[in-house]
């Protein structure tokens, strides 16, 4: 095999993975289905019909994608930097309460574009603001941030219940929510679709990301943080800065992603509205590789799950549950893949007779850029 | 004795009472995860094991009428994660973090997927009769009485099992196996412990006990079961392991005291003080990080926590 022809099975072969861990979650799922006594070949026509071909169900895919984007986008740059926010759902709602406060504050008073500033501003700060407590203690106290920013969500989810129903409740109405922001002041649909112009903040979100990625010494510094913990405090870098400042960037991120929720879908903020991005961007993230274009076909295929699962019980009598399985069974089967793509390289390496000296494409990721855990000492 | 028209004696039997039942499953969780973490093996999937513990727990349970029957639901279903999280993470040395979220994912869409489908969402409630025990004398004491020696069996039983895990932790060859390969599995292997068995044993044990703290808590304690109705208990029990400074005892001294932090609001009511149960609900998260905070300095991580073991690869 030539040198060229190397290099590029080693860059596909971390998708094929994922696609395949995909197709196995389908196949499984599909058994357990059947198992269980329902058409899986029905449900998943469903899931794809609605999703995918149908009009409508199109569109709110690309609606569904814009949170998807953004949140991932965020998620992007914790990992890979080896930050685990698993906090993005807290992030999130905070970031979604203080955009539909700030919004429906501002709403009327200033032109549009202004107010989504403001919103979005707002959002963006309170996801940040839930990402500066984890980020201060893993800094300050070396505490892990794993269990901080699981805490961090379980407060979130209380506090702002307590907001809505205090002191930013809307008192005109019964349920305890925000005050809405008017129909008309809402984000404004691309031209000639029904998709808010989310869709394109979620894309650009993606490319600053990878600009971030490809071409800033920013990014590389995250890179060799997440890669090698130890080699990057021998070269000096400020690891508790850069670590910490991921987190909050990834924060931020979702706050963006509460407050377009907010600003495009929902217009105002309810109670124990809790969408759980976290753990869809999870999979999303981890099976588009940690590389940060490849977010974009996979946001689209999460949103068309997240779409086409919500119509399941309705027409397959497959509960929406299943989606969350589905996800379950990729990251699962994800595993394995990682497991057999060390196998492989291992081997062909081992055919070749060669030491492993390739330098790591940005799509290749995994166990690599993770083994710096460390728990708080 | 009464302050401001409370009386302080019915909330301090409310809030002991409550408390300790509370603590429980956060106990037995946390036992069999000092295992698991000593071992080397930062269990995140425990929140799924326990979830998936409640559900096969109550419907056991629910269909059998029988405690015991739900219990071994429950850590059957505990243990069938633990080996998958094991296969994946010792045998296959996927990441740690990466494993444990997939199956706490995976068990809550499932949990969520049967309870719809089995059950149409409605909560139903098992008709399970656990057995009580009522010490006597010792139950008349004012106060800590009726929250300590008037309870189920199951109660006594866990707490029965701290002073046995600390036994067999310290005390047993399995322990100090289990400690030795948490530290240096290198070492450990060196010496004729096999590193592998070991890791798979010690992550069975927690699975199990994730899984009976589940079914604790929805078979003998609620004998509901809601979608998601671990809250994050089975990450508190995980943090509560390091709190505790994987010492079994340590373990249940923090367990109970957040299991008091998870009645405040039920206690409080109970005396009729009306607070915002949102409010008081984010008091137990909050409890953990100031623990995390105050006692981060003192404790001493298991050095090989989260690292894969490949004999020859250091």
């Amino acid at each position: 095999m030539n040198e060229r022809a190397r290099m590029s099975s080693i860059s596909i072969l971390p998708i094929v993975s994922s696609v395949l861990a995909i197709v196995m979650a389908f196949v499984i799922g599909g058994i357990f289905l059947e198992a269980n006594g329902k058409d899986a070949l029905h449900a998943y026509r469903i899931l794809f019909e609605r999703g995918l071909v149908n009009g409508d169900g199109l569109t709110e895919t690309f609606k569904k994608m814009a949170p998807m984007l953004i949140v991932s986008a965020g998620l992007l740059i914790a990992l890979r930097a080896s930050v685990w926010n698993i906090g993005i759902d807290g992030q999130f709602m905070v970031g979604a309460l203080l955009a539909g406060v700030a919004g429906a504050a501002v709403a009327g008073s200033v032109p549009n574009p202004l107010m989504w500033l403001i919103a979005a501003v707002a959002g963006i700060i309170g996801g940040m603001l839930w990402a500066v407590i984890p980020a201060l203690l893993m800094v300050k106290f070396n505490l892990n941030e794993i269990i901080t920013t699981l805490m961090m969500n379980y407060v979130a989810v209380n506090v702002c219940a307590w907001l809505v129903k205090g002191p930013f409740r809307d008192s005109s109405v019964v349920a305890p929510q925000t005050k809405q922001i008017p129909l008309a002041d809402r984000l404004p649909f691309i031209p000639g679709t029904e998709v808010h112009i989310g869709l394109i903040v979620g894309l650009l979100c993606v490319v600053v990301v990878a600009i971030l990625f490809r071409s800033t010494v920013y990014g590389f510094c995250l890179d060799v943080v997440g890669r090698n913990r130890k080699a990057a405090i021998h070269a000096g870098l400020p690891v508790g800065r850069l670590a910490g400042s991921a987190l909050i960037l990834c924060g931020a991120f979702a706050g963006l992603a509460g407050a377009n929720d907010v600003l495009g879908i929902q217009g105002l903020f309810k109670a124990n509205w809790d969408p759980g991005y976290g753990f869809t961007a999870f999979a999303l993230v981890y099976l588009a590789r940690l590389n940060s274009l490849l977010l974009i076909p996979f946001a689209f295929f999460f949103s068309f799950l997240l779409v086409g699962g919500d119509s399941m019980p309705r027409r397959a009598d497959v509960p929406t549950y299943f989606v969350g399985m589905l996800e379950g069974l990729m990251l699962i089967c994800f595993a394995v893949a990682v497991y057999l793509e060390r196998r492989w390289h291992a081997i062909s390496e081992r055919i070749r007779g060669r030491p492993d000296d390739r330098i790591e494409p940005e799509s290749s990721s995994g166990p690599s850029a993770l083994e710096g855990l460390e728990i708080s000492s | 004795m009464t302050i401001n028209g409370i009386d302080l004696f019915d909330f301090l039997t409310a809030i002991l009472a409550t408390g300790l039942l509370r603590a429980v499953p956060l106990v037995l969780a946390s036992l069999g995860d000092v295992f698991a973490q000593k071992a080397g093996l930062l269990n995140l999937g425990i929140e799924g094991m326990m979830l998936a513990g409640c559900f096969f727990g109550f419907y056991a349970a629910y269909h059998t009428e029988s405690v015991p029957l739900g219990l071994l639901a429950g850590m059957a279903a505990g243990l069938a994660l633990a080996l998958l999280f094991a296969v994946l993470t010792v045998h296959l040395r996927v990441d740690q973090v990466l494993v444990g979220l997939a199956i706490t994912i995976f068990a809550a869409g499932l949990t969520g997927y049967l309870f719809r489908d089995l059950f149409g969402g409605q909560n139903v409630s098992a008709s399970v009769r656990p057995m009580t025990i009522r010490i006597p004398l010792l139950a008349d004491i004012p106060i800590i009485g009726k929250a300590l020696f008037d309870r189920q069996l199951l109660f006594y039983i866990a707490w029965l099992l701290v002073p046995i895990f600390a036994f067999v932790l310290n005390r047993t060859r399995f322990g100090l196996n289990v400690r030795a390969v948490g530290e240096n599995p290198f070492a450990a292997d060196a010496a004729g412990v096999n590193v592998i068995q070991v890791r798979y044993l010690a992550m069975s044990l927690a699975g199990i006990m994730a899984g009976f703290a589940g079914a604790f808590l929805a078979v003998a304690d609620l004998k509901i079961f809601t979608i998601g109705m671990t809250v994050g208990q089975g990450f508190i029990a995980l943090a509560i392991t390091m709190i505790g400074g994987w010492s079994p005892w340590k373990i249940a001294f923090a367990a109970i005291l957040f299991g008091m932090l998870n009645a405040l609001g039920d206690s409080l009511q109970i005396i009729g003080v009306n607070v915002r149960t949102e409010f008081i609900g984010m008091f137990p998260y909050i409890g953990i990080m100031i623990a995390m905070i105050v006692l981060a300095r003192r404790t001493s991580v298991p050095a090989a926590l989260a690292v894969p073991y490949a004999r020859g690869q250091r």
